[in-house]
């Protein structure tokens, strides 16, 4: 079928190209292929795209049945409208009409001019060939064509001149004859000459129509059968179906909607037990509830709870963290309350704590404070001790630094700032007597042993042994001769004596000039030994002297620190040398350091021993107070911060069981401190009795002049001596009164 | 690429070695240290794979939150999580839901996108839909834990109730629905069980104390005003909260019903709950205990006066027929709840406590209405809780206002046009002060136009905080008598009438005296009586209040003394104790200095009466 398509195609282009030479043929062949075609058609009916060509054959062939050599014109005709239809021509109909009408205009028309039959068959040779020949070609018999006479100039003059459409005619040379142009030829030359299209009625741009009808054919170039599988059942599908009928029987498939569970069930038991627990094994911190409201967030709060506009505008002073939240406000009726304006912004602060805050337990104290005060013996129960002041010594004019009480307990000593020493007589408060020692004192202390009353006395540089004159005449001779200054011992130490002992001619006693300040005096329990103390004296800070040889000497090669303080060991060859941390305690029969305590104290300003000799107090400037027990560590027993500022000096009583601290917050506080000869029970320390009644001194300035004012006087209590054998308390201030507190 | 493979396989190595290492040496300490017990926000997302918005719904949802570890080894500003809580999150099977929810709205999107209108249809409609309820199991093992709970719930779940469905912040008008309906359902609950114990009216709120299985939960509804959405509050957050809180309500809503024998969730009377009356609905539904709903109630429920529009009408006239019909067969119902009631009742009686059976009478035979501008929801929860007949002005109302059986109406409006006299015209203050004290107050104070005494926090111990206002010792001296059955002090300087009712009320007190021999009561009436001794004795009583109010007076400035044995004892503090116990005393000055100022101000605030008063003299 293809080929005879494709014949039929050829055909009909090859009539469209060739004007005469094939066209005596063209019946035949157009018959052939209509035979053809009518053959193929028969075979296989059912063709879709080829319609019109079926339609087109099957006239075809009609015609092919009938007269074939009658019917040239239709055959032509029909012939013409398959080629229009073939290339689009939208005309075709008129055309046809055209030509059926009048057979001859078509002959003479162009398009008629390629079917008129040629008379000449010499075929497309160059006419030259004929050029001296009488004819010029050839008729379909056979036959010669000859020439016709060649017009000369006069008669194609005349017939121009006779005939006025000589100008309409043209020569055929092919043909050797005048050919007269019809009107359409004219205008179709005249167009050419224009540059148009030659055929007016042709519309070079008409709409382009397709030539195949494309519309539900499928590919139009297939043409393989269809195939059977497209007619029978699919038999997957039958599978499938099977399966799911199987399964709706056996009711694998529901086809209903699964019921709805109800939303809510009861999820717990009756159980009541709880759990502190998690799920995964942590304990369950519950979040803290909010604090449930109290009468000022009422919408009508008691009037007490509004605060006033001016307590309102002092909270905009307030810093913004401490300014409060919430301002209570009243409404006369619950009609007026608003909406609170941050009622979602709470709670959705309330959820991010609930999310975002780190949670831990802690807790929380909800107790009476006053439980964790420790539980102690009442101080009723632990008496006698000092409690109400009893006498006042006055007659100092400028602050008492220092005081001493004689061991027998008549006597007073004091120095002042205001450069005198006092001897007091203790039960009448009586002055007995007054040294002017031109210079302010520091430190003054009576001899503890009974037998050699003799005071040594810190002045600035100096320290000043004196007789204060008390006792029989026996011991005033005694120490008449201990004070008398013996030359002989400085004469045979050749090399220069460390201290000179020199007579103090004044007052009748002897001076140790030392090379700095003197600030602390202390005497061994026996009274020969006693030992000064001048902080900025380097290796010279400690010295020891010894009364009844008149002789000093230096027990350290050098110290850490400052010293501050120093004391002898009560009955065992030990001293406790105070520097600004740490108190070390040298073994003075091995000179070696037997202990180094570790107080932790910021800076220590004075000491006290218990009279056992184990026990010590420290007083500090850091306000706090350590009581040490060295047989237990050579760390604090007990910290006690007392006192609200510097504490000046601490003190032990010889035999009751009281201690005492005073401090620059003019207080002075006595507490029993009971040691127990039982070495498993620690010492009892019990704050007894807070005492009052200094007033506040002045504190002199320690920049002016280095050497009147060293060390700078504490404003309060400047230290605190007890009564060697009754529980009674000497106190002095800085307001220049000495007092003393009894039981 | 070789390099690449050979580099990388040499850090497995040496992270495997580390690991080793980090096992033996946890392994020879004993107990993991901090860095092992804790991880830090960012790497537990990273250990979960999941984005910060979905690691806080987490969070949320499970209940986890960050703990602190004594050392912060990754910095002092991280969040610590604990690690068994992360790995606790790891295996949640909501993890696992949510990624396969999030893939499937990407199939939804994808077919959107692609105009697959069918298949994005099918795909809405078949969702994956999750639960919380094995959450609450898992947070709460017992029902006990989850009352414990139940505080931040119920303040969320009626806040949502109280708020807009939203679309700019996303609030949608599901939750708010169902919240409404569990704050409602639990509301009824708390009426039928008379377990409502104390109620603040607050600038903030109303604040509900109720107990339920011996746990007493405080929580605050806002005022029924419209809540304006601030827009610094992320509520992708709490919608997360309000999701979980639904689910735990809800379920405590069951076993609470289930408790009672009732079907949960209760069916709601549409045109009650059109009505806007859902809780009255409710309420009506569990009506089981409240004996003093008569049924007079039920049938004039049926009444509906307020249709606005044509449509409404007619559809109301259809169903005035149908009315009929229920509201003889609710009649019929409602004789055989009777029936039932008075077998539950005797069942029931020996389980209520002491507290319950106070509340339940306190107003049993009072017959309310409300009047249009009072908080109806909240007095009607008020109100049945406490035992007394409620009706309003509006629609669905259970009696009209003319009814006689009217007791109290309660008004918040500067005047009355048209007055009962059988009846008191109250502020709706008087039902909260009533239910807070357990005893029918004089009226007089808190009648139609006249500023109500102060409404006090029934959350404060007076004495505890150190400053008694005064109208707490009134109603405290109203109290005694009222337990008593005493005439009213005559040298009461308040200068209330009490009036018949007080009298009724105590009369009523007495018999329940002699039911119940209260022992806490007689111990009362033992220091009322000395009270009373004392004042025959000559002593005025406003003088001992006097004598009373020096005694914290000598407590706040102790006179400095010379030997305080505190001041001794706090010398031997350790240093810990001793900044403890400065903390204490500090805070304890403060709470002293506040009580100071308020007392500084009713001072004033007294003086100045007395001055106006002259003057008017």
């Amino acid at each position: 079928m293809a080929a005879s398509d494709d014949d039929a195609l050829q055909v009909l282009s090859g009539d469209d190209q060739d004007d005469g030479a094939y066209s005596s043929d063209f019946e035949e062949e157009e018959a052939d292929s209509g035979e053809e075609e009518a053959d193929l058609d028969e075979e296989e009916g059912d063709f879709d795209d080829e319609d019109e060509e079926d339609e087109d054959s099957d006239e075809e062939d009609g015609a092919a049945d009938g007269n074939v050599e009658a019917n040239d014109s239709a055959n032509h005709e029909e012939i013409r409208e398959a080629l229009l239809d073939y290339i689009g021509n939208g005309n075709a109909g008129a055309d046809g009409d055209e030509e059926s009408d009048d057979r001859e205009a078509a002959d003479e028309s162009d398009s008629s001019e390629d079917e008129a039959p040629p008379r000449n068959t010499v075929g497309e040779i160059p006419l030259e060939f004929y050029k001296d020949e009488e004819h010029i070609g050839y008729d379909r018999a056979g036959r010669k064509l000859k020439k016709q006479a060649r017009k000369d100039q006069l008669d194609s003059f005349l017939d121009r001149s006779d005939d006025p459409k000589d100008w309409h005619k043209v020569y055929d040379e092919y043909n050797d004859e005048y050919v007269e142009l019809t009107k359409e030829e004219m205008g179709m030359i005249s167009r050419i000459r224009q540059g148009k299209l030659p055929h007016a009625e042709v519309d070079a741009y008409q709409p382009y129509v397709d030539w195949f009808d494309w519309d539900g054919k499928g590919h139009p170039l297939s043409n393989a059968p269809e195939p059977k599988r497209r007619f029978i059942p699919s038999k997957w599908e039958a599978k499938k179906v099977v399966k799911l009928v199987r399964a709706l029987r056996k009711g694998w498939i529901k086809l209903d909607k699964p019921k709805e569970k109800p939303r809510f069930y009861l999820m717990w038991g009756d159980d009541l037990k709880v759990n502190e627990k998690t799920a995964n094994g942590l304990a369950y911190i519950p979040a803290p509830k909010a604090k449930l409201p109290g009468h000022e967030e009422s919408y009508n709060p008691p009037v007490e709870y509004i605060p006033s506009e001016e307590e309102i505008n002092s909270y905009q002073l307030m810093y913004e963290e401490d300014r409060p939240k919430f301002i209570p406000k009243k409404f006369d009726s619950l009609r007026h309350v608003p909406a609170y304006a941050e009622f979602i912004k709470e709670i959705f602060e309330r959820c991010l704590d609930l999310y975002l805050c780190p949670r831990t337990r802690k807790k929380r104290l909800n107790i009476d404070p006053d439980s964790l005060l420790p539980k102690l013996p009442k101080p009723k129960d632990l008496q006698p001790y000092p409690t109400t002041c009893f006498l006042e010594y006055k007659g100092h004019t400028g602050a008492v630094s220092s005081i001493s009480a004689d061991p027998t307990g008549e006597w007073l000593l004091s120095g002042s700032r205001d450069g005198t020493v006092r001897v007091w007589e203790v039960q009448t408060g009586r002055c007995k007597k007054v040294w002017d020692m031109g210079g302010s004192v520091f430190c003054v202390a009576w001899n503890p042993n009974p037998a050699l009353p003799v005071v040594a006395i810190a002045v600035s540089n100096d320290v000043v042994l004196l007789d204060p004159e008390v006792g029989d005449e026996e011991v005033q001779l005694n120490i008449a001769k201990l004070l008398a200054v013996q030359p002989s011992t400085s004469e045979p130490t050749e090399n220069t004596p460390l201290i000179g002992w020199k007579r103090h001619d004044k007052l009748r006693g002897i001076q140790l000039s030392h090379q700095q300040n003197v600030v602390r005096v202390s005497w061994h329990n026996k009274g020969d030994y006693f030992v000064s103390v001048s902080p900025d004296g380097n290796n010279r800070a400690v010295l020891v002297h010894q009364l009844s040889k008149q002789q000093s000497q230096n027990p350290f090669r050098k110290h850490h620190g400052r010293v501050a303080d120093v004391l002898f060991h009560p009955a065992r060859p030990f001293m406790f040398v105070a520097t600004k941390m740490h108190v070390r305690v040298y073994n003075l029969a091995k000179q070696e350091l037997s202990k180094k305590l570790i107080t932790g104290l910021q800076e220590i300003s004075s000491m006290a021993l218990h009279s056992g000799g184990d026990n010590l107090i420290l007083g500090s400037k850091g306000a706090k107070l350590c009581w040490f027990d060295m047989d237990l560590s050579v760390k604090p027993y007990k910290t006690i911060k007392n006192h609200k500022e510097d504490i000046n000096a601490v003190a032990f009583h010889k035999s009751y069981p009281l201690f005492a601290s005073c401090s620059d917050d003019l207080s002075t506080h006595v507490f029993h401190g009971m040691v127990y000869s039982d070495l498993m029970q620690n010492p009892l320390i019990v704050p007894l009795k807070i005492l009052h009644g200094h007033q506040k001194g002045e504190r002199s300035p320690s920049g002016s002049s280095m050497l009147q004012s060293y060390p700078a006087t504490s404003p309060g209590v400047s230290d605190i001596k007890f009564h060697p054998t009754q529980p009674w308390l000497f106190t002095a201030g800085a307001d220049s009164v000495i007092k003393l507190f009894c039981n | 690429m070789c390099s690449d493979l050979s580099s990388s396989q040499v850090k497995q190595v040496k992270n495997a070695v580390k690991a080793a290492k980090r096992k033996l040496h946890t392994g020879r300490r004993g107990n993991p240290g901090n860095a092992a017990k804790y991880i830090t926000r960012n790497k537990a997302l990273n250990r979960l794979q999941i984005k910060l918005p979905e690691f806080r719904r987490l969070c949320i949802l499970k209940g986890i939150h960050p703990r602190e570890p004594k050392k912060k080894f990754e910095g002092q500003n991280k969040t610590y999580y604990h690690v068994k809580d992360i790995n606790f999150l790891l295996h949640e099977p909501l993890l696992e839901k949510s990624r396969e929810i999030r893939a499937y709205e990407k199939k939804i999107t994808k077919a959107r996108a692609k105009y697959n209108t069918d298949l994005a249809h099918r795909l809405q409609n078949n969702r994956p839909s999750f639960t919380l309820d094995h959450l609450v199991k898992e947070r709460y093992p017992s029902f006990i834990d989850a009352v414990r709970d139940l505080e931040d719930p119920l303040t969320m779940i009626h806040l949502f109730a109280t708020l807009p469905a939203d679309t700019t912040h996303s609030v949608p008008f599901e939750r708010v629905h169902s919240c409404r309906r569990l704050s409602l359902e639990w509301q009824a609950y708390v009426t039928r069980t008379h377990s409502l114990r104390k109620i603040f009216v607050s600038v903030k709120g109303i604040y509900y104390q109720v107990e339920v299985s011996g746990q007493k939960i405080t929580y605050l509804t806002p005022h029924v005003l419209n809540q304006v959405l601030p827009e610094d509050v992320d509520f992708r957050v709490m919608l997360t909260f309000a999701e979980f809180y639904e689910t735990l309500l809800g379920f405590v809503n069951f076993k609470l019903y289930h408790s009672l024998g009732l079907n949960y969730p209760p069916v709601l009377d549409p045109r009650l709950e059109q009505a806007a009356a859902e809780l009255y609905a409710l309420m009506k539904d569990l009506a089981g205990g409240t004996t003093s709903a008569p049924l007079l109630e039920d049938a004039s429920a049926k009444e509906d006066d307020a249709p606005v529009s044509v449509d409404e009408q007619q559809s109301l006239m259809e169903a005035e027929n149908k009315e009929k019909r229920i509201a003889e067969s609710q009649a019929r119902l409602a004789s055989l709840q009777d029936r039932l009631k008075q077998i539950e009742k005797e069942k029931e009686k020996p389980q209520d406590d002491l507290e319950t059976r106070t509340c339940r009478r306190l107003f049993q035979n009072l017959t309310f209405f409300l009047g249009r501008e009072v908080p109806r929801e909240s007095l009607l929860f008020v109100i049945r809780s406490f035992g007394g007949a409620v009706s309003w002005d509006g629609d669905g109302a259970p009696f009209p206002e003319n009814d006689e059986v009217i007791t109290h109406q309660i008004v918040d409006r500067p005047t009355q046009g048209h007055k009962f006299l059988s009846r008191h015209y109250v502020q709706p203050q008087w039902v909260y002060d009533c239910a807070n004290n357990r005893i029918l107050l004089p009226t007089e104070p808190y009648l139609l136009g006249r500023i109500p005494p102060p409404h006090l926090s029934p959350f404060v111990d007076n004495e505890a905080e150190g400053h008694v206002p005064e109208y707490a010792d009134t109603i405290k001296r109203l109290r005694l008598a009222a337990n008593q059955q005493l005439a009213p002090l005559p040298g009461s300087e308040s200068g209330i009438d009490e009036g018949e009712l007080l009298v009724a009320a105590a009369a009523r007190r007495r018999e329940d005296l002699e039911a119940e021999k209260e022992r806490e009561l007689a111990a009362m009436e033992k220091s009322y009586a000395e009270d009373l001794r004392r004042e025959l004795a000559g002593k005025s009583f406003s003088g001992e209040e006097e004598a009373l109010a020096d005694v914290p007076e000598s407590e706040v400035l102790p006179p400095p003394k010379e030997d305080d044995p505190k001041d001794m004892a706090k010398m031997m503090l350790s240093r810990n104790k001793r900044n403890l116990y400065q903390a204490m005393e500090m805070s304890n000055t403060k709470k002293k200095e506040e009580v100071k100022l308020i007392k500084e101000r009713k001072r004033k605030a007294d003086e100045k009466e007395r001055k106006k008063k002259t003057r008017t003299m």
